[in-house]
């Protein structure tokens, strides 16, 4: 068994620090097919939005997600539009099963008390293993967002991009703006990566944490749709989840970036904590 | 057990520090320096003098003057009114960028998509994302008079000769408003970081719907950063907009130079020389929201206070003809009534009335006509065509129709 290989590898690098456990979590979690499917199917999704704007007729303004109709103008909004489309589901549910994973993974393979022979190992390991859900967390929106750049440079025209303020910005400035709406989107999947991890502390069974972190950006999204719980919203971790669009005005408004980088570092320190205070005083039995 | 006790410590720990920076954050922030008292006659002559040449600041503007909630996202109704029925109903955010008296930007930050309004010199644009279109105009050489942003002027300037001081009109002014209009400065806030003076103008009447509007007067430059509506039984303001982070350094010059995006539609509009109807600043269409550094048409309202009330509900913002009919105002003060007769302009707005689906969820049927009820304004489209408005219960408005 692949992961039980790893897990001696871990054992023998654990004597240095934790660079070689993390390096090796990374090999791991992007060497797994499933990591490669998600992706994949996060890439099909600026393809197939592509290639339906391209193959129909013009699509008249207004309609459908934001920007759609900009796709046919320039090819670069497919980057932006997917994103868009991404946000609520696909990328909180790929997040969603790589942070469930974590630790319930490990219990439910058998190799989580390998991994934790030596002292002091838990808190590293939780944090490696966070580590690898971030790198995901960079991952999953850069490929949207390069995917849909491609698709769309291949099928349509690449020119001066139209922000939403009106003011028009060269093709390269474009490309910048559209990394930094995948770093936004990165950062906004992190306060879920710690809820997941938190969630994945609690059971042996991974497809249970999995469900139940998806559940709970779903949950999230609803609560901020509901007027009646107006005062909550600014504590949803999907509260800033749409703010990338500030990304597309000129000047940038920073603000959101900064409110939502904010948000989910309060995220990642409850959720950590509370991850650490279960995954240190846990029996861990398999 | 204790070590397994301690280690949940940080899960407690945190959310505890946490819960502690957000108390303290939400605590006004302690201002250096107390501004030096004023009386309400110099803070208003402080904001007179004012000439804030350059600025870029976010306004944030809430509203809760019961007006139906208009979705934020899905299509927005074509019909005008509606458009200026969602900018007054609901949270809005806009960045205004202000270079001397010629230059000015204002963006309203839609979700997913932004309303832009550009003026450079006489060069007017007007763009909105969502439907990619850009409004041209031309502002004619003496639209300085209907402009807002004109307005940063001395309020004396082109009289020379006898240019009464800012305090002398202040004085003035206060004398003017003193029977129906209690004006006083409250403690001194905090706006957007910078410590105002707060100043309160009260209706010595109970007739009317309105309880009070309190103006931030910035204590250095005298520039309003915020005006706050309240009216009568509602604790929230009915109307708020605030700076909520101002600079008062010249943004950049490029910001004031637009050319239409390519693919969008264009579209020139003709402003008649005089024009007496929609002003370009206030276009509704342009998404322009009114900005709290022009409360002089606030102020001076104590005569005529249905104008406190943002225009488009005015029926004049509906159809921008019905000036040419002769309002008549019924009543002084903060108790004024203003009719508008019978004419093709509000024969329309009432068919609209009745048409839009929106606009007819707002408005209710009552004897004799549809009454469209806000907590600061009333406005009565009577079946024969009259529109009656006023910032009074909806009783003096039926009263009004009747006695005609």
């Amino acid at each position: 068994m692949p992961n039980r290989d790893m897990a001696t590898q871990e054992l023998a690098a654990r004597a240095s620090s934790g660079w070689p456990l993390l390096a090796s979590e990374l090999s791991v979690l992007f060497r797994r097919r499933r990591t490669w499917a998600m992706l994949l199917a996060l890439a099909a999704v600026p393809v197939l939005m592509a290639i339906a704007v391209r193959v129909s007729s013009a699509v008249p303004p207004g309609r459908g997600p934001a920007f759609l109709d900009r796709i046919t103008q320039n090819g670069l909004f497919v980057g932006v539009t997917a994103s868009l489309v991404c946000v609520p589901l696909f990328l909180p549910l790929t997040v969603g099963v790589v942070a469930g994973d974590t630790i319930a993974g490990e219990a439910g393979l058998g190799t989580l008390r390998y991994l934790l022979v030596a002292p002091a190992g838990r808190v590293r390991l939780l944090l490696v293993k966070y580590a690898g859900a971030a790198a995901f967390c960079v991952v999953a929106p850069l490929v949207v967002a390069l995917a849909g750049a491609g698709i769309g440079a291949a099928l349509f025209p690449v020119g001066p991009v139209t922000l939403l303020s009106g003011d028009v910005i060269t093709p390269g400035e474009a490309v910048v703006r559209l990394l930094l709406v995948a770093a936004y989107l990165t950062v906004s999947l992190l306060g879920l990566s710690a809820v997941g991890l938190f969630l994945s502390t609690l059971t042996d069974v991974p497809v249970g944490a999995m469900a139940a972190t998806i559940v709970a950006s779903v949950v999230s999204q609803v609560m901020g749709e509901l007027p009646q719980l107006e005062w909550l919203h600014p504590w949803l971790f999907s509260h800033y989840w749409f703010g990338f669009a500030d990304l597309l005005r000129q000047p940038i408004a920073w603000d959101s970036f900064g409110s939502n980088a904010l948000l989910q570092a309060g995220y990642i320190a409850v959720f950590g904590a509370l991850a650490y205070g279960r995954f240190v005083t846990k029996d861990v039995l398999s | 057990m204790t070590r397994k006790w301690l280690r949940w410590m940080p899960a407690a720990a945190v959310p505890a520090v946490i819960a502690a920076a957000a108390l303290a954050g939400s605590l006004p922030a302690s201002a250096g320096d107390p501004l030096p008292a004023k009386t309400p006659q110099e803070v208003l002559a402080l904001m007179a003098q004012h000439a804030a040449p350059s600025l870029s600041g976010t306004l944030e503007q809430t509203s809760e003057i019961g007006l139906p909630e208009i979705p934020k996202a899905g299509p927005t109704s074509s019909s005008g009114a509606a458009a200026a029925l969602e900018l007054l109903s609901g949270p809005h955010t806009a960045r205004v960028f202000v270079d001397g008296t010629s230059k000015m930007r204002v963006q309203v930050l839609d979700r997913l998509a932004e309303r832009n309004a550009v003026r450079s010199g006489d060069q007017v644009w007007l763009y909105s994302s969502r439907d990619n279109t850009a409004t041209h105009l031309t502002l004619p050489a003496d639209a300085g008079r209907h402009e807002d942003v004109g307005q940063y002027k001395h309020p004396g300037a082109g009289m020379d000769g006898v240019m009464p001081t800012p305090e002398d009109l202040a004085g003035r002014f206060l004398a003017a408003a003193d029977p129906a209009t209690e004006i006083s400065v409250l403690p001194e806030v905090n706006v957007a970081g910078r410590a105002a003076y707060n100043l309160v103008v009260t209706p010595r009447t109970e007739g009317t719907l309105i309880a009070s509007v309190a103006i931030a007067v910035d204590g250095q430059s005298g520039l309003p950063l915020s005006v706050e509506l309240k009216a009568r039984g509602q604790s929230e303001p009915a109307f708020k907009l605030a700076f909520t982070s101002l600079s008062l350094e010249a943004p950049d010059a490029s910001l004031f130079a637009f050319s239409p995006p390519p693919g969008a539609t264009v579209k020139e509009v003709e402003v008649p020389a005089h024009g007496t109807g929609s002003r370009p600043g206030h276009s509704t269409e342009g998404g322009v929201v009114p900005d709290p550094a022009v409360p002089e048409s606030v102020v001076p309202d104590a005569v005529a206070p249905e104008s406190v009330a943002p225009d488009a509900v005015a029926p004049d913002a509906v159809a921008p003809d019905a000036v040419e009919v002769r309002p008549t105002v019924t009543g002084t003060g903060w108790e004024s009534v203003v009719e508008f007769p019978a004419s093709a302009a509000s024969a329309e707005a009432g068919a609209m009335m009745s048409s839009d689906p929106l606009l007819q969820q707002a408005a209710v049927a009552v004897p004799g006509g549809r009454l469209f009820s806000t907590a600061v304004v009333n406005v009565l489209f009577t079946d024969d065509g009259r529109v009656f408005a006023g910032s009074v219960p909806a009783e003096r408005l039926l009263t009004a129709a009747a006695a005609r």
